[in-house]
């Protein structure tokens, strides 16, 4: 097993494009939208006709609290000027219980926009009728965010931007390494084609010894690809990641598992290299999608995808990373994914063994 | 020391190998010929315990590798057809991989890699990578993986298929050497004739699956041993003629090319003289007459009625 373990990291160091590619990929991606997504939020001139000054620069900082857009209050014929001279698609009417849109050019912002002064109105307009009834309801309010039950929501609030950049970064890292543990494996659909997997079969090393060798250099790639992201954007670039390091690497060696057992079962279903790098890219992203690794798991909403990606390890993966580096949790916290990646494991070795037994006797 | 029992092997709904026994004595250099298809590989498959047969044995010291194959791996060393090396690694590093599998280290290993590195004369370019190789050299470094472990029985399917002739003589004369000055036993298979007449004590002859004929290359000549092989080379081409004296009564086959014409008579016909009468009539004017003694490939084409590259 040894020679064969040996042997698998002799043939990356001759060829380690692919995997070198992965490693590369996963820093261009997640740095480049990193940086993207801290880009300033957009402006939007307001104005009113009706309005009291005090009234006005309350809406505003209401508005602005939610950080999405950038509300600026100004006279009615300055913020016409801007609109009419398309130095910005819209401005805001601020009326007393509504809004209203000056608009002057399409914008991909406006729904966005839209969706906002309705949610923040109406959010106000409920809180206006609720202090008719309990005058001290504001008080009340302002004390339970200071004071939070939940951590949860707490932490969330105060790191927004970092824990987008967490998910960002524990999406790419899980995605792209699928690839460089399932090429690996595939090295052995090739041995078994070029006929090398003859010879080791003819010599004294173990058919398990075969596997076991190929399946712990894929382990150790795979496993090492995660930490040496996770240690250079710690370190290099910065991310907080919460004081648990150790446990987001107990983590990564558990999915790191899962993906390996996963990837001996497709190779063990599917014996032609040529079908195999046309299946890969399609499971992996596919996965990935669903799974949450390119958007927070929380914006699917369609119920099928949902249950399907209670079965994927990428899903209990970024579920316990963001679990641990978000919202600092411990161990306890995430023993059920961490169960259901060796579960998840366990179950595709145990068929992947069936599967590859059977053949080699027929 | 070796034996095939009734040998057989159904893909399907092809019989690849059917009902083949081989026996291989120590030190006895064998061939096995056929043309493609004839199951060859197949047959060597399941020699070599890769491939389960449909029925029959093979035992290996008598006995049968179908319950423990690891007495035959232990003495045997396998040539695939295929080239089986990691290409992207160097001669020496695949040499010494496969040293490795078989528990060698060390001292030991480096002085093996450096005995077969030598015996196929690739040592000066031990640490080019194999990719880099040309075909015959891959080849020579196919055969030397192989010999990694020192096997007694040297197994070697269609070793020299595409090969320049200069690394196909090379590789002949390895073999040779091994089976002669180290009695190592050797079953070699081909469809080349010419390897199989020069490197071999005993020949089996497959067609279909079938062994069609057994026994040393004297023997298998004397089957034709009432036949001669008459080749004549015209100036020209002449399909007419070459038509009219393939039809000559008593000529059992006629081989057919662009200037010249095989003719497989009985012994003792006299051809000659209606030959000349007929280029003659024809204005045909022959430029050299040979009459063969047969060799490996006019028993298979008498056998079958095939030429082997068919
Ligand atoms: N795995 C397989 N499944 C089905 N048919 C097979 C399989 N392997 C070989 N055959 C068939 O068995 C027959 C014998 O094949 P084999 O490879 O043993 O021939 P061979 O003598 O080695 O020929 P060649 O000179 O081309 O190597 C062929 O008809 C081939 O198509
Ligand atoms: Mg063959």
């Amino acid at each position: 097993m040894k020679a064969v373990f040996l042997l698998q990291w002799r043939r990356f160091y001759r060829q380690p494009l692919l995997v070198l590619a992965m490693f590369v990929l996963t820093i261009i991606f997640v740095s480049v939208s990193a940086a993207g997504g801290e880009e300033e939020p957009v402006f939007v001139p307001v104005y009113t006709e009706s309005l009291k000054q005090e009234q006005v620069l309350e809406w505003v900082e209401r508005l602005n609290a939610e950080k999405q857009f950038a509300f600026k209050w100004m006279q009615p014929s300055e913020a016409r000027s801007y609109v009419a001279e398309g130095d910005v698609p819209q401005a805001v009417e601020l009326m007393e219980a509504d809004y209203r849109l000056l608009v002057g050019r399409e914008d991909p912002a406006r729904l966005a926009l839209d969706s906002m002064l309705r949610r923040v109105y109406s959010e106000e307009l409920r809180l206006e009728d609720a202090a008719q009834e309990v005058p001290e309801i504001r008080e009340l309010m302002d004390s339970a965010l200071s004071d939070p039950a939940l951590q949860l929501s707490a932490a969330s609030l105060q790191g927004k931007g970092e824990a987008d950049k967490l998910q960002l970064l524990f999406g790419m890292t899980l995605f792209f390494v699928i690839y460089t543990i399932m090429f690996s494996l595939v090295r052995i659909v090739d041995e078994k084609r070029t006929g090398t997997w003859n010879r080791m079969i003819l010599s004294p090393v173990r058919k398990w010894q075969m596997y076991l060798g190929h399946l712990s250099f894929s382990f150790l790639i795979g496993f090492s690809q995660i930490a040496l992201i996770f240690l250079l954007f710690r370190y290099a670039f910065g991310f907080e990641m919460g004081d648990r390091f150790w446990l987001l690497l107990a983590i990564a060696a558990c999915y790191t598992f899962s993906i390996v057992a996963l990837g001996l079962m497709i190779i063990s279903l599917i014996a032609k290299p040529q079908q195999l790098s046309a299946v890969i890219p399609i499971v992996a992203t596919g996965m990935a999608m669903v799974g949450g690794a390119f958007w927070p798991i929380e914006l699917v909403t369609n119920e099928i995808l949902l249950t399907v990606s209670k079965v994927l390890p990428i899903t209990y993966g970024l579920e316990a990373l963001t679990s641990v580096a978000v919202y600092g949790n411990g161990l306890q916290s995430v023993m059920m994914p961490l169960a259901m990646l060796l579960g998840f494991g366990g179950i595709c070795m145990a068929i992947a063994i069936r599967l590859l037994e059977w053949r080699s006797v027929s | 020391m070796l034996k095939t029992d009734k040998l057989t092997k159904k893909f399907k709904d092809t019989l690849a190998v059917d009902n083949v026994s081989l026996e291989l004595r120590k030190g006895e250099s064998v061939g096995l010929l056929g043309p493609n298809g004839a199951g060859k590989s197949t047959a060597i498959a399941m020699i070599s315990t890769l491939l389960k047969p449909s029925s029959g044995d093979v035992r290996i010291h008598g006995k049968s590798v179908l319950k423990d194959p690891g007495d035959m791996r232990r003495v045997l060393g396998v040539v695939p057809q295929k080239i089986a090396l990691y290409e992207e690694l160097s001669a020496y590093e695949n040499l010494k991989f496969f040293g490795r599998l078989y528990g060698l280290s060390g001292k030991k290993l480096e002085q093996r890699i450096g005995y077969v590195l030598d015996l196929v004369g690739l040592s000066d370019r031990k640490k080019e990578l194999v990719k880099h190789y040309s075909g015959g050299m891959q080849r020579r470094v196919n055969l030397a993986a192989a010999m990694m472990h020192e096997p007694e029985v040297l197994i070697m399917d269609e070793p020299t298929v595409g090969i320049d002739p200069q690394s196909r003589n090379h590789l002949l004369e390895t073999i040779r050497r091994l089976n002669h000055e180290e009695g190592m036993t050797v079953l070699y298979t081909s469809h080349y004739m010419e390897e199989v007449e020069k490197l071999c004590d005993r020949v089996y002859i497959m067609d279909r699956g079938k062994v069609i004929a057994e026994g040393t290359k004297e023997e298998l000549k004397a089957i034709l041993s009432d036949q001669e092989t008459v080749w004549i080379e015209f100036d020209q081409s002449y399909p007419e003629l070459f038509k009219k004296l393939s039809e000559i009564e008593g000529v059992q086959h006629a081989d057919v090319e662009e200037r010249s014409l095989k003719l497989m008579i009985p012994k003792g016909m006299r051809l000659l003289a209606s030959l000349f009468h007929e280029a003659e009539r024809h204005g045909a004017q022959v430029t050299n007459v040979h009459v063969q003694t047969p060799t490996l490939e006019d028993v298979f084409l008498r056998l079958t009625g095939r030429t082997l590259r068919d």
